[in-house]
Protein backbone atom coordinates (compact mmCIF):
# COMPACT_ATOMS: atom_id res chain seq x y z
CA UNK A 1 0.00 0.00 0.00
CA UNK A 2 1.29 3.68 -0.78
CA UNK A 3 1.50 5.65 2.12
CA UNK A 4 -1.49 8.35 2.16
CA UNK A 5 -0.29 11.92 1.96
CA UNK A 6 -1.87 14.93 2.82
CA UNK A 7 -5.23 15.70 4.91
CA UNK A 8 -7.21 13.22 6.30
CA UNK A 9 -9.67 11.87 3.99
CA UNK A 10 -13.27 13.87 3.64
CA UNK A 11 -15.95 11.30 4.64
CA UNK A 12 -17.85 10.96 1.44
CA UNK A 13 -21.13 8.59 1.37
CA UNK A 14 -20.96 5.34 -0.29
CA UNK A 15 -23.95 3.57 -1.10
CA UNK A 16 -25.95 0.91 -2.33
CA UNK A 17 -28.10 1.24 -4.82
CA UNK A 18 -31.94 0.70 -4.14
CA UNK A 19 -33.46 -1.37 -6.66
CA UNK A 20 -36.79 0.09 -7.72
CA UNK A 21 -39.13 -1.59 -10.22
CA UNK A 22 -40.17 0.13 -12.57
CA UNK A 23 -43.67 -0.96 -14.59
CA UNK A 24 -43.77 1.26 -17.92
CA UNK A 25 -41.48 3.18 -19.01
CA UNK A 26 -42.17 5.30 -21.90
CA UNK A 27 -39.04 5.46 -24.10
CA UNK A 28 -37.94 9.04 -24.26
CA UNK A 29 -36.08 9.38 -27.10
CA UNK A 30 -39.23 8.00 -29.04
CA UNK A 31 -41.72 10.59 -27.95
CA UNK A 32 -42.99 13.24 -31.13
CA UNK A 33 -45.73 15.18 -32.62
CA UNK A 34 -47.19 14.10 -35.58
CA UNK A 35 -50.18 16.05 -37.86
CA UNK A 36 -53.34 14.46 -37.69
CA UNK A 37 -54.87 13.61 -40.97
CA UNK A 38 -57.88 14.87 -40.74
CA UNK A 39 -56.65 18.13 -39.56
CA UNK A 40 -52.94 19.01 -40.20
CA UNK A 41 -53.10 21.95 -37.57
CA UNK A 42 -54.01 19.43 -35.04
CA UNK A 43 -51.11 17.37 -33.43
CA UNK A 44 -50.99 14.16 -32.36
CA UNK A 45 -48.69 12.71 -29.09
CA UNK A 46 -46.92 9.52 -30.63
CA UNK A 47 -44.67 7.62 -28.51
CA UNK A 48 -43.44 3.78 -28.00
CA UNK A 49 -43.53 2.21 -24.61
CA UNK A 50 -42.87 -0.85 -22.35
CA UNK A 51 -45.47 -1.92 -20.07
CA UNK A 52 -45.06 -5.51 -17.71
CA UNK A 53 -48.70 -4.86 -16.09
CA UNK A 54 -51.75 -3.67 -17.48
CA UNK A 55 -52.32 0.06 -17.03
CA UNK A 56 -53.71 4.16 -18.14
CA UNK A 57 -52.15 6.72 -20.01
CA UNK A 58 -53.36 10.59 -19.17
CA UNK A 59 -52.04 13.24 -21.87
CA UNK A 60 -51.87 16.53 -20.35
CA UNK A 61 -51.16 19.96 -21.95
CA UNK A 62 -49.72 22.58 -19.95
CA UNK A 63 -49.65 21.08 -16.74
CA UNK A 64 -48.44 21.71 -13.34
CA UNK A 65 -47.11 19.31 -10.42
CA UNK A 66 -49.22 19.11 -7.46
CA UNK A 67 -49.37 17.69 -4.42
CA UNK A 68 -48.56 13.73 -5.01
CA UNK A 69 -47.48 14.22 -8.40
CA UNK A 70 -51.18 15.00 -9.67
CA UNK A 71 -50.87 16.78 -12.93
CA UNK A 72 -53.07 19.72 -13.62
CA UNK A 73 -53.38 21.79 -16.65
CA UNK A 74 -53.01 25.52 -16.12
CA UNK A 75 -55.46 26.35 -19.44
CA UNK A 76 -58.33 23.72 -17.93
CA UNK A 77 -60.32 24.42 -21.11
CA UNK A 78 -57.94 23.07 -23.31
CA UNK A 79 -58.57 19.07 -23.10
CA UNK A 80 -60.48 17.54 -20.71
CA UNK A 81 -57.45 14.55 -20.02
CA UNK A 82 -58.68 11.43 -20.53
CA UNK A 83 -57.90 8.11 -18.96
CA UNK A 84 -56.48 5.97 -22.20
CA UNK A 85 -56.21 2.54 -20.98
CA UNK A 86 -53.46 -0.03 -22.24
CA UNK A 87 -52.65 -3.86 -21.87
CA UNK A 88 -48.95 -5.48 -20.66
CA UNK A 89 -46.61 -5.47 -23.51
CA UNK A 90 -43.06 -4.28 -24.46
CA UNK A 91 -42.19 -1.86 -27.34
CA UNK A 92 -46.17 -0.93 -28.04
CA UNK A 93 -46.52 2.11 -29.71
CA UNK A 94 -49.18 4.41 -29.30
CA UNK A 95 -50.57 7.46 -31.25
CA UNK A 96 -53.16 9.56 -29.92
CA UNK A 97 -56.57 8.96 -31.70
CA UNK A 98 -57.45 11.32 -34.55
CA UNK A 99 -59.38 14.00 -33.35
CA UNK A 100 -58.00 14.25 -29.78
CA UNK A 101 -55.21 16.60 -30.21
CA UNK A 102 -55.10 19.83 -29.64
CA UNK A 103 -53.97 22.62 -31.88
CA UNK A 104 -50.13 23.89 -30.94
CA UNK A 105 -50.39 26.89 -33.30
CA UNK A 106 -51.85 29.28 -30.64
CA UNK A 107 -49.33 29.65 -28.19
CA UNK A 108 -45.69 30.94 -29.04
CA UNK A 109 -42.57 29.60 -28.92
CA UNK A 110 -41.54 30.18 -26.00
CA UNK A 111 -44.81 28.82 -24.17
CA UNK A 112 -44.04 25.78 -25.94
CA UNK A 113 -40.04 25.39 -24.95
CA UNK A 114 -39.48 27.66 -21.78
CA UNK A 115 -41.44 26.27 -19.13
CA UNK A 116 -41.98 29.19 -16.57
CA UNK A 117 -42.90 28.13 -13.73
CA UNK A 118 -42.87 24.87 -13.69
CA UNK A 119 -45.71 24.64 -16.32
CA UNK A 120 -44.93 21.07 -18.99
CA UNK A 121 -46.27 21.88 -22.11
CA UNK A 122 -46.48 18.27 -22.75
CA UNK A 123 -46.99 15.61 -19.86
CA UNK A 124 -47.42 12.12 -20.08
CA UNK A 125 -48.97 10.40 -16.83
CA UNK A 126 -48.50 6.22 -17.61
CA UNK A 127 -49.89 4.44 -14.43
CA UNK A 128 -49.45 0.28 -13.68
CA UNK A 129 -53.45 -0.88 -12.69
CA UNK A 130 -52.69 -4.66 -12.81
CA UNK A 131 -55.63 -6.97 -13.86
CA UNK A 132 -57.07 -8.70 -10.40
CA UNK A 133 -55.15 -11.90 -11.60
CA UNK A 134 -52.09 -10.00 -11.36
CA UNK A 135 -53.13 -9.34 -7.75
CA UNK A 136 -55.01 -5.59 -8.51
CA UNK A 137 -57.47 -6.30 -5.82
CA UNK A 138 -54.98 -6.17 -2.95
CA UNK A 139 -54.56 -2.86 -1.52
CA UNK A 140 -52.22 -0.94 -4.50
CA UNK A 141 -50.45 2.24 -4.22
CA UNK A 142 -50.24 4.11 -7.36
CA UNK A 143 -46.96 2.97 -9.36
CA UNK A 144 -46.33 5.57 -12.21
CA UNK A 145 -43.75 7.16 -14.23
CA UNK A 146 -44.32 10.68 -15.78
CA UNK A 147 -42.69 12.04 -18.60
CA UNK A 148 -42.33 16.04 -18.77
CA UNK A 149 -41.27 17.55 -22.05
CA UNK A 150 -40.94 21.12 -24.00
CA UNK A 151 -41.37 21.57 -27.55
CA UNK A 152 -39.16 22.84 -29.11
CA UNK A 153 -39.28 24.33 -33.00
CA UNK A 154 -36.64 22.54 -35.26
CA UNK A 155 -36.20 23.43 -39.14
CA UNK A 156 -40.09 24.40 -39.36
CA UNK A 157 -40.86 21.25 -37.39
CA UNK A 158 -42.30 20.74 -33.98
CA UNK A 159 -40.28 18.53 -31.76
CA UNK A 160 -40.56 16.92 -28.21
CA UNK A 161 -37.60 17.15 -25.63
CA UNK A 162 -38.11 15.55 -22.95
CA UNK A 163 -36.81 17.11 -19.75
CA UNK A 164 -37.69 15.20 -16.76
CA UNK A 165 -38.89 11.71 -15.93
CA UNK A 166 -40.71 10.98 -12.59
CA UNK A 167 -41.31 7.96 -10.54
CA UNK A 168 -44.47 8.00 -8.58
CA UNK A 169 -44.37 4.53 -6.56
CA UNK A 170 -45.55 4.08 -3.14
CA UNK A 171 -45.92 7.33 -2.02
CA UNK A 172 -42.11 8.35 -2.93
CA UNK A 173 -41.01 10.58 -5.63
CA UNK A 174 -38.50 9.14 -7.51
CA UNK A 175 -36.53 11.91 -10.28
CA UNK A 176 -34.95 9.52 -13.35
CA UNK A 177 -31.45 10.49 -14.29
CA UNK A 178 -28.83 8.66 -16.58
CA UNK A 179 -26.20 7.54 -15.74
CA UNK A 180 -23.40 8.25 -17.95
CA UNK A 181 -21.45 4.87 -19.09
CA UNK A 182 -23.69 2.55 -17.70
CA UNK A 183 -24.93 1.08 -21.47
CA UNK A 184 -22.71 -1.20 -22.04
CA UNK A 185 -21.50 -2.40 -18.40
CA UNK A 186 -23.42 -6.23 -18.64
CA UNK A 187 -20.48 -6.85 -21.36
CA UNK A 188 -17.79 -6.09 -18.71
CA UNK A 189 -17.63 -9.76 -18.22
CA UNK A 190 -15.98 -10.43 -21.67
CA UNK A 191 -12.59 -11.54 -20.70
CA UNK A 192 -10.04 -9.26 -21.90
CA UNK A 193 -12.75 -7.41 -23.89
CA UNK A 194 -9.64 -5.87 -26.34
CA UNK A 195 -10.46 -1.90 -26.05
CA UNK A 196 -9.02 1.21 -26.81
CA UNK A 197 -9.63 1.74 -23.02
CA UNK A 198 -12.65 3.54 -23.51
CA UNK A 199 -14.39 0.44 -22.76
CA UNK A 200 -16.70 -0.78 -20.00
CA UNK A 201 -13.72 -1.44 -17.16
CA UNK A 202 -13.05 0.68 -14.31
CA UNK A 203 -11.02 3.95 -15.80
CA UNK A 204 -8.67 3.56 -13.05
CA UNK A 205 -7.68 -0.46 -12.90
CA UNK A 206 -8.83 -1.06 -15.98
CA UNK A 207 -9.46 -4.56 -14.79
CA UNK A 208 -12.40 -4.74 -13.68
CA UNK A 209 -16.01 -3.53 -14.52
CA UNK A 210 -17.53 -0.48 -13.63
CA UNK A 211 -20.36 -0.37 -11.42
CA UNK A 212 -19.51 2.82 -9.20
CA UNK A 213 -21.41 6.10 -9.96
CA UNK A 214 -19.90 9.41 -9.04
CA UNK A 215 -22.71 12.34 -7.57
CA UNK A 216 -23.87 14.75 -9.01
CA UNK A 217 -21.97 14.58 -12.00
CA UNK A 218 -23.64 10.56 -12.41
CA UNK A 219 -19.91 9.07 -14.32
CA UNK A 220 -20.33 5.41 -13.75
CA UNK A 221 -16.57 4.94 -14.00
CA UNK A 222 -14.76 2.90 -11.57
CA UNK A 223 -15.09 -0.14 -9.75
CA UNK A 224 -16.02 -0.61 -6.28
CA UNK A 225 -12.65 -1.66 -4.57
CA UNK A 226 -11.16 1.79 -6.70
CA UNK A 227 -13.60 3.97 -5.91
CA UNK A 228 -12.46 3.28 -2.19
CA UNK A 229 -8.67 4.10 -3.05
CA UNK A 230 -10.02 7.21 -4.77
CA UNK A 231 -11.83 8.71 -1.86
CA UNK A 232 -9.11 8.51 0.17
CA UNK A 233 -6.99 10.65 -2.12
CA UNK A 234 -9.07 12.89 -3.72
CA UNK A 235 -12.46 14.14 -4.19
CA UNK A 236 -12.81 14.94 -7.56
CA UNK A 237 -14.58 12.69 -10.37
CA UNK A 238 -11.71 11.28 -12.67
CA UNK A 239 -14.04 12.12 -15.63
CA UNK A 240 -14.55 15.52 -15.18
CA UNK A 241 -12.92 16.39 -11.99
CA UNK A 242 -16.44 17.57 -10.01
CA UNK A 243 -16.15 17.16 -6.94
CA UNK A 244 -17.25 14.42 -5.47
CA UNK A 245 -20.59 14.10 -2.71
CA UNK A 246 -21.54 10.95 -2.92
CA UNK A 247 -20.50 7.06 -4.87
CA UNK A 248 -22.71 4.90 -5.34
CA UNK A 249 -22.82 1.39 -6.06
CA UNK A 250 -25.08 0.30 -9.05
CA UNK A 251 -25.03 -3.85 -9.36
CA UNK A 252 -26.52 -3.91 -13.39
CA UNK A 253 -26.02 -7.66 -13.56
CA UNK A 254 -27.58 -9.13 -10.23
CA UNK A 255 -30.38 -10.77 -11.18
CA UNK A 256 -33.97 -10.09 -10.39
CA UNK A 257 -34.83 -12.08 -7.03
CA UNK B 1 11.84 -7.07 -7.69
CA UNK B 2 10.32 -3.70 -9.34
CA UNK B 3 8.36 -5.77 -11.52
CA UNK B 4 6.61 -7.47 -9.09
CA UNK B 5 3.37 -6.90 -8.48
CA UNK B 6 3.01 -4.81 -11.26
CA UNK B 7 -0.67 -3.61 -11.42
CA UNK B 8 -2.79 -5.09 -14.04
CA UNK B 9 -3.09 -1.80 -15.16
CA UNK B 10 0.26 -0.78 -16.09
CA UNK B 11 0.30 -4.38 -17.62
CA UNK B 12 -2.65 -2.99 -19.59
CA UNK B 13 -1.60 0.11 -20.68
CA UNK B 14 2.20 -1.31 -21.95
CA UNK B 15 0.09 -3.75 -24.31
CA UNK B 16 -1.80 -1.05 -25.46
CA UNK B 17 1.08 1.16 -25.97
CA UNK B 18 2.79 -1.36 -27.76
CA UNK B 19 0.40 -2.96 -30.00
CA UNK B 20 -1.70 -0.02 -31.02
CA UNK B 21 0.88 2.96 -30.76
CA UNK B 22 -0.10 6.68 -30.95
CA UNK B 23 1.08 8.21 -34.26
CA UNK B 24 4.29 10.04 -33.72
CA UNK B 25 5.14 8.81 -30.39
CA UNK B 26 6.51 5.60 -29.01
CA UNK B 27 7.10 4.27 -25.94
CA UNK B 28 8.77 1.27 -24.47
CA UNK B 29 9.12 0.30 -20.88
CA UNK B 30 12.84 -0.48 -19.49
CA UNK B 31 13.79 -4.04 -19.13
CA UNK B 32 15.05 -3.36 -15.20
CA UNK B 33 11.82 -1.55 -14.38
CA UNK B 34 8.52 -2.09 -16.29
CA UNK B 35 7.57 1.46 -14.34
CA UNK B 36 10.05 3.59 -16.36
CA UNK B 37 9.68 4.43 -20.15
CA UNK B 38 11.83 5.45 -23.10
CA UNK B 39 9.63 7.34 -24.92
CA UNK B 40 10.39 9.33 -28.35
CA UNK B 41 7.70 12.09 -29.84
CA UNK B 42 8.06 12.88 -33.21
CA UNK B 43 7.94 16.68 -33.78
CA UNK B 44 4.72 17.55 -34.86
CA UNK B 45 4.31 19.20 -38.89
CA UNK B 46 4.17 22.66 -38.87
CA UNK B 47 5.31 22.97 -35.66
CA UNK B 48 9.00 24.47 -35.13
CA UNK B 49 9.81 21.25 -34.14
CA UNK B 50 9.06 18.91 -37.47
CA UNK B 51 11.84 16.94 -38.09
CA UNK B 52 12.88 16.26 -35.22
CA UNK B 53 12.44 13.18 -33.08
CA UNK B 54 12.26 13.81 -28.88
CA UNK B 55 13.07 11.73 -26.33
CA UNK B 56 11.69 11.54 -22.85
CA UNK B 57 11.67 9.69 -20.13
CA UNK B 58 8.46 8.76 -18.52
CA UNK B 59 8.15 7.26 -14.75
CA UNK B 60 5.12 5.76 -13.26
CA UNK B 61 5.49 6.44 -9.43
CA UNK B 62 4.19 3.98 -6.75
CA UNK B 63 1.20 5.98 -6.21
CA UNK B 64 -0.10 5.57 -10.14
CA UNK B 65 -2.50 6.18 -11.25
CA UNK B 66 -3.67 8.19 -7.91
CA UNK B 67 -0.26 10.21 -8.87
CA UNK B 68 0.52 11.65 -12.41
CA UNK B 69 3.47 10.31 -14.21
CA UNK B 70 6.59 11.89 -14.10
CA UNK B 71 7.83 12.98 -17.06
CA UNK B 72 11.14 15.16 -18.53
CA UNK B 73 12.71 15.54 -21.83
CA UNK B 74 16.32 14.32 -22.55
CA UNK B 75 16.45 16.21 -25.98
CA UNK B 76 17.42 19.82 -25.52
CA UNK B 77 14.72 21.42 -26.38
CA UNK B 78 13.43 25.53 -27.00
CA UNK B 79 9.95 26.32 -25.81
CA UNK B 80 8.61 28.04 -23.31
CA UNK B 81 6.63 25.63 -21.51
CA UNK B 82 10.04 23.40 -21.23
CA UNK B 83 13.49 24.15 -19.24
CA UNK B 84 16.50 23.46 -19.30
CA UNK B 85 15.94 20.77 -17.55
CA UNK B 86 13.60 19.01 -19.63
CA UNK B 87 10.95 19.82 -17.44
CA UNK B 88 7.24 20.07 -18.79
CA UNK B 89 4.85 23.06 -17.36
CA UNK B 90 1.63 21.14 -18.12
CA UNK B 91 -1.59 21.54 -15.67
CA UNK B 92 -2.72 17.72 -16.50
CA UNK B 93 1.31 16.30 -14.85
CA UNK B 94 0.26 18.43 -11.35
CA UNK B 95 -3.24 19.67 -10.50
CA UNK B 96 -5.18 19.04 -13.70
CA UNK B 97 -3.82 15.57 -13.29
CA UNK B 98 -6.71 12.42 -13.38
CA UNK B 99 -6.67 8.70 -12.76
CA UNK B 100 -8.86 8.58 -15.27
CA UNK B 101 -5.47 9.91 -17.91
CA UNK B 102 -3.06 7.14 -19.13
CA UNK B 103 0.46 7.41 -20.62
CA UNK B 104 -0.83 7.63 -23.24
CA UNK B 105 -2.81 10.69 -23.01
CA UNK B 106 -0.24 12.36 -21.46
CA UNK B 107 1.99 11.70 -24.37
CA UNK B 108 -0.88 12.88 -26.89
CA UNK B 109 -1.23 15.74 -24.62
CA UNK B 110 2.86 16.54 -24.36
CA UNK B 111 2.50 16.17 -28.81
CA UNK B 112 0.08 18.69 -28.66
CA UNK B 113 1.62 21.19 -26.04
CA UNK B 114 4.96 21.14 -29.11
CA UNK B 115 2.36 22.18 -31.44
CA UNK B 116 0.85 25.12 -29.27
CA UNK B 117 3.73 26.59 -27.02
CA UNK B 118 1.90 28.73 -25.02
CA UNK B 119 4.06 31.89 -23.69
CA UNK B 120 1.46 32.89 -21.16
CA UNK B 121 2.31 30.03 -18.75
CA UNK B 122 6.12 29.79 -18.74
CA UNK B 123 8.38 27.56 -17.40
CA UNK B 124 11.38 28.69 -19.43
CA UNK B 125 11.33 32.16 -18.26
CA UNK B 126 13.85 33.73 -21.02
CA UNK B 127 12.43 31.44 -23.71
CA UNK B 128 8.74 32.58 -22.98
CA UNK B 129 10.52 36.36 -22.97
CA UNK B 130 12.05 35.90 -26.45
CA UNK B 131 8.69 33.99 -27.82
CA UNK B 132 6.86 37.26 -26.79
CA UNK B 133 9.27 39.75 -28.15
CA UNK B 134 9.84 37.93 -31.42
CA UNK B 135 7.77 35.26 -32.12
CA UNK B 136 9.35 34.67 -35.87
CA UNK B 137 13.33 34.90 -34.12
CA UNK B 138 12.20 32.48 -31.21
CA UNK B 139 10.56 30.06 -34.02
CA UNK B 140 13.86 30.60 -35.61
CA UNK B 141 15.74 29.36 -32.88
CA UNK B 142 13.16 26.36 -31.85
CA UNK B 143 13.72 24.81 -35.21
CA UNK B 144 17.73 25.54 -35.21
CA UNK B 145 17.99 23.91 -31.75
CA UNK B 146 15.05 21.05 -33.70
CA UNK B 147 18.35 20.62 -36.08
CA UNK B 148 21.03 20.15 -33.86
CA UNK B 149 19.46 18.60 -30.72
CA UNK B 150 16.86 16.55 -32.43
CA UNK B 151 18.51 15.14 -35.13
CA UNK B 152 19.37 11.18 -33.90
CA UNK B 153 16.89 8.90 -35.20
Amino acid sequence: MPALTGPPPEFVGHQQALKVKNDINLRKDTIRLVPDAADPDRRLVSFTFDAVTDGSLVIHYFAKEGKDCNFSSVYPDLQTPTKIPFQKGLAQNYVQPSGSGIDLGFFSLDELSNPSEEVYPLVVYAEASPSPEEGGQTVNPTRAQITLAVIEKHNDDLQVKVVKQILWINGVRYELKEIYGIVNSTEADVPDADDDGMGKECVICLTEPRDTAVFPCRHLCMCSECAQALRLQSNKCPICRQPVEKLMEIKVRSAEP
Amino acid sequence: MANSNLPRRIIKETQRLLSEPAPGISASPSEENMRYFNVMILGPTQSPYEGGVFKLELFLPEEYPMAPPKVRFLTKIYHPNIDKLGRICLDILKDKWSPALQIRTVLLSIQALLSAPNPDDPLADNVAKHWKANETEAVETAKEWTRVYANDA
